[in-house]
C-alpha cells in the first residue's frame, strides 16, 4: 500500500494565488485523469499511475476551498491491475445514481465510490458471453445514455456495453487495425480513430454501416486521439501521430479538415472540447503548452492560420488534458508527476 | 534707327543702366539646383577706348554701347576657350582684342566669370537679405566686403548697388562715388517690377547663359598671361591712336546730356523721342572739341593701367581662392539635412512603436473575466511560435506516453495472459480474427487485379469498380446472345426478275457467303444478261440483298433469255439455308 504524498505547491504563493493555479504532485507518473461530474463534489479528480508493471494505482484527489490544497484521501486510493489507459466518472449532474468511477485497461472496470471507500462493482468481461474482450485503449462514457460506455480496443472492434446489465450490448469490427480512440456524438452515434488513419462514424441503428468522415493524407498514418464537440455535433477533432497539428473535421464534408491548428512547436498529445461553448477547444502537447483556440470564425479561411486565444506553459511535456463539465472555468493537465486544475 | 534689343532682359538692363547714366548693369541669375548667382546678361553704358567697325559710317550712341556689350562677351568667350590661339584665328576682323579695352570695360568683362553663392559675395548677401546693398568707396573698401574691390579700384568704379529681383540680382555700377539713394533703387526697381509679366519668354536664354558661365568659370589661369600681354601692346595703341581718346571725350559728354534731358521731362518712357533728342545733341556737340584736353590725358594714361593689370593679375589669381571656402558650408548643410531626416525617421519609428503597444494597453488593464486567468493572451507569444513551428515531429521522445499507452500497455495483458496459461480460446479468437482479415485483404487485392483499368486502391472503389465491371460482362452476354437469337429466326431467300424488251430488273435477297455477287454476275453474263448497274449490301444479321439493272441480250444459241431461265439460274447460284454451303462449286 502506497501511502499518500503531501501537496507541494508549484511557484510561489503569491503568485499562485494571484494566477489560480493549484498543483498536485504524486509519487507517480499521471496518465489518466479526470473530473468529477456530480454537482455535490466539485473539485474532485481521479488520478491514475503509469507503472510498466502489474499493480498500478488510482486516487481521488479533493481541492479544498479554505487553503487551495489538493488533497488525496487514503480510503479512496486503490489498487489498478495495469496502468488505466482512462478513467471517467459518471456523467451524472444531478447525483440521480450511484456515485462511479469506470477505468479501462485489460477489461473495463466499474467501481462504486462511497464516503470512506471505493469498491469494484463491475469488471465488464466478454468471457461470460464467451467472447473475448480483447485489451483496452480508450472509452467514453454516454452522456445521453449513461447505461452505455463503448469501448476501442487494439484487436480492431469497438464494443458498446451495457453497464446495468453488465453485458456486451454491441460489437462492432470498426477498422482494419488497432482502434485508439472513440467518443460518443449521441444516444446511439459513436465515431472512432484507428491506427489505419482514418476517422469513422457509426450509428448502433445501421451497424452494418459506418462513414469515413477523414483519413490522414498519408497512407496509415495512425490517428491516436478523437475529441467530439458535445455543444455542436457536427464538430470533431483528432490528433495525428507525431504530429503538431490537431485537424478539426465537419461531419457534413467528409476527409476536408475545416481548419488545422498549427501553433503547437511540438506533437499534441490531448485535446478537449469545452462542455460550455460551441467554439472552443483547449489542446496540450509535447512542448509543454497548453493553447486555447476560439474556432468562431471556422467557416472563413484565416489569413496565415488560425492563432490560439490563450496559452498556458507548464513544467514539462502535457500529457493529459481534461475540461471540467460542472466548472466550465477549469481545466486539469497532467504532466510528469504533477496534476494541475488552471482557471481559464 | 534703334537695334531692337535681343530679349526683355537685355532691354531692362539697358533701359535702367541709360536711364541713371551709371557705367554697367548686369544680371545675376539664380541657378536653383546649385543655389549660387552666376553671371545672366549685362550692359556696357561706360567709356570705349577703341571702336572697331566695319562700317564707315558713324553709328549712335545706343547702337555703340550695344555692340560694345556684346563685343566685350565675345571677347570673354574667346578667351575662355580652350584653344585660343585657334579661335582667335576664325574670329571676324571687327573682334576686339584685350589691349582694346579700357579698365572700366576690364572690370565689366571679368564679372563675367564670377559667381556667388548665397550669402556670400554682395550679390550673394542682398539675394539672401532679400534687400538692397549699397556700396559706395568700392575700389577703397576691404576684399573681404567687396570681393571684386582690387578690379574696382583699377577701373575706379566708386560706387556698387545690389538689388535683389524675383529670379536673381541687378548689380549697377558707375566711377562716380554716389551715396546711397533710396529714391534710385525704386527707380531701378520699376523696371524690373513693371517687366514681371514677360519673364517665362526670357528664362530659356537665361538658363543657358547659366550653363555657358559654369563651364567658363574653369580657365581663369589663362587670363593673367594675356593680360601680361595686354600691358605690352597698350603702350604701342596708346601712340597710334590719339584721334580715338578725343572720340571717347566726346561721348561722354554726349550721355551726361542725355541724363539731363530724362530729369526735365521724367513722364516719357518712350525710347524713339529719347534717341531723336541725343542726335540732335550729337550734332550741336560734333564741332566742340579740345584736342588739347585729349593730349594731357594721354600723358598720364599708361603709369595708371601698367599698374591696373598688374593688380587685375593679382585679383585673377586670388579668384581661386572662392571656390574653397565654399564647399565646407555645403557639406555642413548636407549634415544638418542628414540629421534632421534621421531625427524624423527616429520620431516616425517611435510613434509607430508608441501607436502599436497603445491598443494592447486596455486589454491588459482591463481583462474581460473578473478572476485571474491561469492562461496568458497568445499574442505575446506569437513571433517566437512562428519561428519555431513544425508540423511533424518524428523523435523518438514525441507523444512519449500516448504511444506508450497505446502501443505497450495493451500487450502487458498479452505477456501476462500467455504467463498464466490464458484461455486458448480467447488466443486463438484473436488469431482467427487476424487471420480472417488478412485473407479479406487478399482477396481484394486479387480482385483489384483481375478487374481491367482499376485506379483507385480503397475498398470501397474496388467494390465499385467491379460491380460496374461485372454489369458491363453481363451486358455484352445478354447482347451476344440476342445476336445469336437473331441470326437464327432469319432464313430469308427471295428472287425476283423482270424483263421487259431488253431492259431486266433483278432483285436478289439471300443469306450471305463469299464471293456470292461474282458468282451472280458471271452466271448473268453466261445468259447473255448484261449488268449495268448494281447496288447491293449485307445487313447486320447476315444478309445479302442487290439490285441490278442489266441488258438482254441474244447468248450464243441467238436467243434471248426468259424471265423463267433467269429465275431458275439465280435460284440454283445463291446458297439455301445454310450459310456457309459449298452448292456454288457444283453449280460451277
Amino acid at each position: 500500500m502506497g501511502a499518500s504524498s503531501d501537496p507541494t505547491q508549484d511557484g510561489s504563493d503569491e503568485q499562485q494565488k494571484r494566477s489560480e493555479i493549484y498543483t498536485y504532485e504524486a509519487p507517480w507518473h499521471i496518465y489518466a485523469m479526470n473530473w468529477s461530474v456530480r454537482r455535490d463534489k466539485k473539485y474532485r479528480l481521479a488520478i491514475a499511475s503509469l507503472l510498466e508493471q502489474y499493480p498500478n494505482r488510482v486516487e481521488i484527489v479533493q481541492l479544498d476551498d479554505s487553503n487551495g490544497e489538493i488533497r488525496s484521501d487514503p480510503s479512496l486510493s486503490f489498487e489498478h491491475p495495469y496502468p488505466p489507459t482512462k478513467a471517467i466518472f459518471i456523467p451524472d449532474k444531478d447525483c440521480h445514481r450511484p456515485d462511479l468511477l469506470a477505468t479501462s485497461s485489460d477489461f473495463l472496470r466499474v467501481w462504486h465510490i462511497s464516503e470512506s471507500a471505493v469498491e469494484l462493482k463491475s469488471l465488464l468481461n466478454g468471457n461470460k458471453n464467451s467472447e473475448y474482450c480483447g485489451p483496452l485503449t480508450s472509452f467514453d462514457w454516454n452522456e445521453a445514455e449513461p447505461r452505455r460506455i463503448g469501448t476501442s480496443s487494439i484487436d480492431t472492434t469497438c464494443t458498446i456495453w451495457d453497464i446495468e446489465k453488465e453485458t456486451v450490448d454491441t460489437q462492432l469490427i470498426a477498422h482494419d487495425k488497432e482502434v485508439y480512440d472513440i467518443a460518443w456524438g449521441g444516444v446511439g452515434v459513436f465515431a472512432s480513430v484507428s491506427a489505419d488513419g482514418s476517422v469513422r462514424v457509426f450509428d448502433l441503428r445501421d451497424k452494418e454501416h459506418s462513414t469515413i468522415i477523414y483519413e490522414s493524407s498519408e497512407p496509415d498514418t495512425p490517428l491516436v486521439r478523437l475529441g467530439w464537440n458535445k455543444q455542436d455535433p457536427r464538430y470533431m477533432a483528432t490528433i495525428i501521430m507525431d504530429s503538431a497539428k490537431v485537424v478539426v473535421l465537419d461531419i457534413r464534408f467528409p476527409t476536408l479538415p475545416v481548419v488545422e491548428l498549427q501553433r503547437h512547436q511540438a506533437s499534441v498529445n490531448a485535446i478537449a472540447w469545452a462542455p460550455h461553448s460551441s467554439c472552443h477547444i483547449c489542446t496540450a502537447g509535447d512542448d509543454s503548452q497548453a493553447l486555447i483556440w476560439d474556432l468562431s470564425s471556422m467557416g472563413q479561411p484565416v489569413e496565415g492560420g488560425l492563432d490560439p486565444i490563450l496559452a498556458y506553459t507548464a513544467g514539462a511535456e502535457i500529457e493529459q488534458l481534461q475540461w471540467s463539465s460542472s466548472q466550465p472555468d477549469w481545466v486539469a493537465i497532467a504532466f510528469s508527476t504533477k496534476l494541475q486544475i488552471l482557471r481559464v | 534707327m534703334a537695334t531692337p534689343p535681343n530679349s526683355r532682359l537685355h532691354t531692362m538692363l539697358r533701359a535702367s543702366v541709360q536711364s541713371v547714366q551709371w557705367t554697367y548693369s548686369l544680371f545675376w541669375q539664380l541657378c536653383p539646383q546649385q543655389g549660387i548667382l552666376t553671371w545672366g546678361d549685362g550692359y556696357y553704358n561706360g567709356a570705349i577706348k577703341t571702336r572697331k567697325t566695319v562700317q564707315a559710317m558713324e553709328v549712335s550712341t545706343e547702337e555703340a554701347s550695344l555692340q560694345r556689350s556684346e563685343q566685350l562677351r565675345e571677347l570673354y568667350e574667346s578667351l575662355s576657350a580652350e584653344e585660343t590661339i585657334n579661335t582667335q584665328t576664325r574670329r571676324p576682323c571687327a573682334a576686339l582684342s584685350p589691349e582694346d579695352l579700357t579698365e572700366s570695360e576690364w572690370f565689366y568683362l571679368l564679372c563675367v566669370s564670377f559667381s556667388f553663392h548665397l550669402g556670400i559675395g554682395l550679390p550673394g548677401t542682398a539675394y539672401a537679405r532679400r534687400q538692397h546693398l549699397w556700396l559706395s568707396g568700392a575700389n577703397e573698401v576691404d576684399s573681404k566686403t567687396f570681393s571684386r574691390a582690387i578690379l574696382a579700384k583699377s577701373a575706379h568704379i566708386q560706387t556698387v548697388v545690389c538689388i535683389p529681383v524675383l529670379e536673381g540680382v541687378v548689380e549697377l555700377g558707375t566711377t562716380d562715388k554716389i551715396e546711397e539713394d533710396l529714391n534710385f533703387i525704386q527707380h531701378i526697381k520699376s523696371f524690373f517690377i513693371d517687366q514681371q509679366p514677360p519673364p517665362p519668354t526670357a528664362k530659356p536664354a537665361l538658363s543657358e547663359h547659366s550653363t555657358s558661365n559654369l563651364t567658363s568659370s574653369y580657365p581663369l589661369v589663362i587670363v593673367p598671361v594675356t593680360a601680361a600681354a595686354t600691358a605690352n601692346n597698350v603702350l604701342i595703341q596708346n601712340d597710334m591712336n590719339i584721334v580715338d581718346k578725343g572720340e571717347a571725350i566726346i561721348l561722354n559728354n554726349n550721355n551726361n546730356n542725355t541724363e539731363a534731358e530724362l530729369l526735365a521731362d521724367p513722364n516719357s518712357n518712350s525710347f524713339i523721342p529719347s534717341e531723336l533728342m541725343e542726335l540732335d545733341h550729337q550734332l550741336e556737340e560734333f564741332g566742340v572739341g579740345s584736342p588739347g584736353d585729349g593730349s594731357n590725358h594721354l600723358d598720364s594714361f599708361p603709369k595708371e593701367e601698367s599698374m591696373a593689370l598688374c593688380a587685375a593679375g593679382l585679383e585673377l589669381l586670388q579668384l581661386q581662392r572662392p571656390p574653397a571656402p565654399a564647399h565646407p558650408p555645403t557639406e555642413n548643410l548636407a549634415q544638418g539635412d542628414t540629421d534632421t531626416h534621421y531625427s524624423q525617421t527616429v520620431s516616425s519609428i517611435l510613434k509607430k512603436n508608441s501607436s502599436r503597444w497603445w491598443p494592447d494597453s486596455p486589454s491588459v488593464n482591463h481583462p474581460t473575466d473578473s478572476f485571474q486567468s491561469a492562461f496568458n493572451k497568445w499574442k505575446s507569444d506569437t513571433d517566437n511560435h512562428h519561428h519555431y513551428f513544425h508540423e511533424t515531429v518524428a523523435d523518438g521522445t514525441s507523444q512519449g506516453l500516448l504511444k506508450y499507452i497505446l502501443f505497450n500497455v495493451p500487450y502487458l495483458h498479452a505477456n501476462r495472459l500467455k504467463g498464466t496459461g490464458a484461455s486458448s480460446y480467447e488466443t486463438n479468437h484473436v488469431m482467427a480474427e487476424r487471420r480472417r482479415r488478412e485473407k479479406l485483404n487478399e482477396r481484394f487485392l486479387i480482385l483489384r487485379s483481375m478487374v481491367p483499368f482499376m485506379m483507385r486502391m480503397d475498398k470501397e472503389s474496388i467494390l465499385e469498380d467491379t460491380i460496374h465491371y461485372i454489369k458491363q460482362l453481363r451486358e455484352k452476354i445478354e447482347s451476344l446472345e440476342a445476336r445469336e437469337r437473331l441470326r437464327g429466326k432469319r432464313r430469308v431467300r427471295e428472287v425476283e426478275v423482270s424483263i421487259i424488251e431488253s431492259e431486266a430488273l433483278l432483285e436478289v435477297e439471300c443469306v450471305h457467303r463469299e464471293r456470292l455477287l461474282l458468282d451472280v454476275m458471271t452466271m448473268l453474263r453466261e445468259l447473255g444478261v448484261e449488268v449495268m448497274m448494281v447496288q447491293s449490301w449485307v445487313k447486320d444479321d447476315g444478309v445479302f440483298v442487290a439490285e441490278m439493272r442489266a441488258k438482254v441480250k441474244e447468248n450464243g444459241n441467238g436467243k434471248k433469255a426468259s424471265v423463267v431461265e433467269v429465275k431458275n439460274a439465280l435460284n440454283q447460284i445463291i446458297p439455301h439455308h445454310e450459310p456457309y454451303t459449298l452448292c456454288s462449286n457444283d453449280h460451277f
